[in-house]
């Protein structure tokens, strides 16, 4: 009886620091606010929660503005938190920057989510040493398969219109391998920019006449705008393409894209390993590998296109 | 030496507000002349002085200093040989600069302003002495803001920073119109002085005639954009207050019977 | 607000305030109300942006980068003097211009300039820790420029300057050319701005086309807050005023993004709505002083 009680003992002892597990506070600069990104900050703040792991977020919004995420970055730094997280490219180099400036009191480690190139964007300098205080998780798109899945719709496409905002690194990233893939793959690439989500609209309607399709990066300034781009599609018969899934479910034709959900739980299995220790300057970069592929029929026939029913056949999602 | 041959001036030319302030006016004013100007509201004095200041060009005709043609120069080029005194007192000098730096701007009147000290010490003796012989006070107070100073101490002031460097031609337009009757004395005494100390050639505009009169070795009176007279020296002299007055209503009562033989 | 904050303030203060005094110069001694700052400040920091990509010193940057600034500003007086276009529209044709010149210098709204070389390079090879380097290189490059515009007033030409703004009927029969002093005295003034917007791109890492919207605000904001804090009787106070008015006003910024109350905290995007309650606070406080003292 006296060894049971003993067990017992040293079994609650063994437990106890785990119940009370300590809190942390983990401090998020996301980009905009759009499905995608939502969809992270969801898996982030999700996958906590289902592990029993408390944690305080201070979730700041810089509403697509680059000024606003140099504020949130500076403020960040002031905010004692335990982690900084920073949900998109643009978001991600603005605290990387204030990062750099904090006095080493204030230097806190840096995660990235949905960064298509941290290297191009120069947030790390090596994917699988980072060495710094920086690395993350990367929605890097294998470009070839989205082509491919354009091309599968449109046989016969000449003309792939892109539309991205010219100063968002990620972007410009994506539109340099399409290029490169253009020109092998025998079609022409028209670029259309967007500086702000404002500008989208406008940039959307020059690609009417002088494309086949509009194929849309993960850039945050248009997929912010999706709903503008999509009026265009469907008043001119031009389908729409995007890199997401979240876009497919608002309009887009069909995207060979990540679940940014899973996206936000992966983040937050890295968060984790670094909260309860780890040396952010050797864990290496993540990349997403499950690509799904989704397609909206009712918008499809809109602008339309049928979807090739060797494709409807593989999709894990179809939207009627 | 400043003349002015065949000025025609016109504002609003073709429209219903047509006004001609100036009507084939040709001047000639030798150095040294001190010309008083009178005529009614409307003469064209004003105009005149603005125009040989260099405000506004003239339609036709032509305007020289000195043998410099100067028809075409914007007023800040003309600057050089000229110097102006306001009606309004305020105009003269700027507020919120010091009594020093005012005299400094003045003292570069038509010299190119480049790098050097805007107020030199070297030039603070001969401003103090300037502003004694205005009997002011004003030399002890060199570093006050000149916005709060009097209309008057201002005035006294615009003539002093006026002939601080010699000008081809002074030009006052009614200087005294706006001050007090004892300050306006004080400046017209200041006036008489200043001219004869260095003596300046002078265009000085009034409505006064005794002043017109009391003032000044010339005479010109301004009607409807002309010259109708051109006194000087002893005819000048020996002009009264009447006499000015029977010119006038001579003149105007020749428009008059012009205008009668026209309408019978 | 904690140390580290504060901080960031003054040396946001000090970047911001080479700009409020290109502010002062226009808006005050001129009296020439010009917008074309919001165009001056990201054409300064993209001019420094590409500069700097493209290989060349950061503090040559900035010459050039003062250099576009002028020609805005020049752009800008030229459309009021010579084609006489109201100030204030002549400046908001020069500003929506720059937007779209901007970018085609960028070839694109943004520039990183993370790990590019800056002016803060020199600094911290002599020892400053990188949190520090800010405040020292604009600590002497504001007061840099703060003196030699003290000097440059005290000129002859400065006080002609000074002169066109107080009283332009008066200088000009003194015989200055009034067109060519505000050509001289607006593009001054969008030199400094788009010198400090050059810095303001090396200090956040990124020189992007909508960095400029609010300048004016900004700066119209610091110098009044100067000017009621701590007054402007001489030139050298005024422009000290402009300077410290410009720490005042991030500072107080930064308080009010610090501060919480309850769940309630201020967002980066309600900095508008503080820059008015802030300006409309410094425009009353000397009435509201007036009037107790009459009591």
């Amino acid at each position: 009886m006296k060894h049971l009680l003993t067990a017992l003992a040293l079994a609650v002892l063994l437990v106890a620091p785990n119940a009370m597990a300590r809190s942390y506070v983990i401090a998020v600069n996301q980009f905009v606010e759009h499905p995608a990104l939502d969809a992270v900050f969801n898996g982030l703040s999700t996958y906590f929660k289902e592990n029993n792991i408390e944690v305080t977020f201070k979730h700041h919004n810089a509403q697509a503005n680059m000024g606003t995420a140099n504020q949130i970055g500076q403020q960040m730094m002031a905010e004692q938190a335990d982690l900084l997280v920073a949900i998109a490219t643009p978001s991600a180099q603005a605290c990387a920057q204030a990062l750099l400036k904090a006095p080493p009191s204030a230097k806190r480690p840096l995660l990235f989510s949905a960064v298509t190139d941290p290297v191009a964007a120069g947030l790390v300098k090596d994917l699988k040493n980072p060495g710094g205080k920086i690395t993350g998780v990367s929605d890097q798109l294998p470009i070839a398969k989205h082509i491919e899945m354009v091309r599968t719709f449109l046989p016969k496409m000449q003309r792939l219109g892109i539309l991205y905002n010219a100063g968002e690194a990620n972007s410009r990233a994506t539109v340099v391998a399409i290029r490169e893939l253009s020109a092998t793959q025998g079609f022409e690439v028209v670029e259309a920019t967007a500086a702000k989500t404002g500008d989208v609209y406008q940039a959307a309607a020059s690609l009417v006449g002088k494309a086949d399709a509009i194929f849309i990066p993960t850039d945050n300034t248009i997929i912010a705008a999706l709903e503008n781009v999509l009026k265009i599609g469907i008043q001119h018969k031009l389908p729409v393409f995007a890199a997401d899934v979240d876009s497919v479910r608002r309009g887009a034709v069909a995207a060979m894209g990540f679940d940014y959900y899973l996206h936000g739980r992966q983040t937050g299995a890295m968060a984790r390993r670094i909260l309860e220790g780890a040396d952010p300057g050797t864990v290496p970069v993540e990349f997403q590998k499950d690509l799904q592929l989704q397609i909206n029929s009712k918008y499809a026939a809109l602008m339309g296109i049928t979807p090739p029913q060797a494709l409807l056949d593989t999709a894990t999602k179809i939207y009627q | 030496m400043i003349t002015l041959s065949g000025c025609h001036k016109y504002f609003h030319k073709g429209s219903v507000n047509e006004v001609h302030p100036l009507d084939n006016i040709s001047l000639a004013i030798e150095e040294g002349d001190f010309v008083t100007v009178i005529g009614s509201n409307g003469a064209g004095k004003s105009t005149l002085l603005n125009c040989i200041a260099g405000c506004f060009f003239p339609d036709t005709g032509s305007i020289t200093i000195n043998g410099c043609d100067v028809t075409r120069w914007p007023e800040h080029k003309r600057a050089r040989f000229i110097a102006r005194v306001f009606q309004d007192p305020l105009l003269g000098t700027c507020p919120s600069a010091t009594i020093q730096q005012n005299l400094a701007l003045a003292a570069k009147r038509g010299k190119p302003r480049g790098l050097g000290r805007g107020v030199k010490a070297k030039d603070r003796p001969r401003f103090v002495a300037a502003l004694e012989h205005l009997g002011l006070g004003l030399e002890t107070r060199l570093l006050d803001k000149v916005g709060l100073l009097s209309g008057g101490q201002r005035q006294a002031l615009t003539m002093l920073m006026a002939t601080l460097v010699k000008p081809e031609v002074l030009l006052l337009d009614e200087h005294i119109a706006a001050l007090d009757p004892k300050t306006a004395n004080q400046i017209l005494t200041l006036t008489r002085d200043i001219v004869s100390e260095q003596g300046l050639t002078t265009l000085m505009i009034t409505h006064n005639m005794k002043h017109a009169l009391g003032f000044g070795n010339r005479l010109i009176m301004l009607h409807q954009g002309r010259i109708i007279l051109d006194v000087r020296g002893e005819e000048k002299a020996a002009l009264t207050v009447n006499d000015l007055l029977q010119r006038f209503y001579a003149v105007q009562g020749e428009e008059l019977s012009l205008d009668s033989m026209l309408l019978t | 607000m904690t140390l580290y904050a504060a901080l960031g303030a003054i040396e946001q203060g000090l970047v911001y305030g080479i700009m409020v005094i290109g502010v002062y110069l226009t808006f005050r001694i001129l009296d020439f109300p010009d917008l074309t700052v919001d165009g001056s400040l990201p054409l300064g920091a993209a001019i420094s942006a590409v500069a700097i990509t493209h290989g060349y010193d950061p503090y040559l940057s900035l010459v050039f980068a003062a250099a576009g600034g002028f020609m805005a500003g020049v752009v800008t007086a030229v459309l009021n003097t010579k084609f006489r276009i109201l100030h204030l529209l002549a400046s908001i044709l020069t500003m929506i211009a720059l937007y779209s010149i901007n970018i085609r210098i960028m070839s694109g709204p943004n520039i990183a300039l993370l790990g590019s070389s800056t002016v803060f390079d020199r600094v911290s090879q002599l020892g400053v820790p990188p949190h520090l380097a800010g405040l020292v290189v604009f600590s002497i490059l504001a007061l840099t420029v703060a003196a030699c515009m003290v000097w440059f007033l005290s000129t002859e030409l400065g006080q002609a300057l000074l002169a066109t703004g107080d009283n332009p009927r008066m200088i000009t029969s003194l015989g200055v050319n009034t067109h060519f002093i505000i050509i001289l005295g607006v593009g001054l003034s969008n030199g400094l701005v788009a010198m400090s917007g050059a810095l303001v791109a090396q200090n956040q890492g990124a020189a992007d086309v909508g960095m400029g919207i609010g300048t004016i605000v900004a700066g119209l904001a610091s110098v009044i807050i100067g000017e009621t804090l701590f007054g402007a009787s001489t030139i050298a106070r005024a422009l000290a005023a402009a300077l410290l008015g410009s720490i005042a006003y991030r500072l107080a910024i930064a308080l009010a993004l610090g501060f919480e109350f309850g769940k309630f905290s201020f967002n980066p995007s309600d900095l508008n709505l503080i820059t008015a309650i802030l300006v409309i606070g410094a425009l009353i406080t000397p009435r509201i002083k007036r009037g107790l003292i009459q009591r």
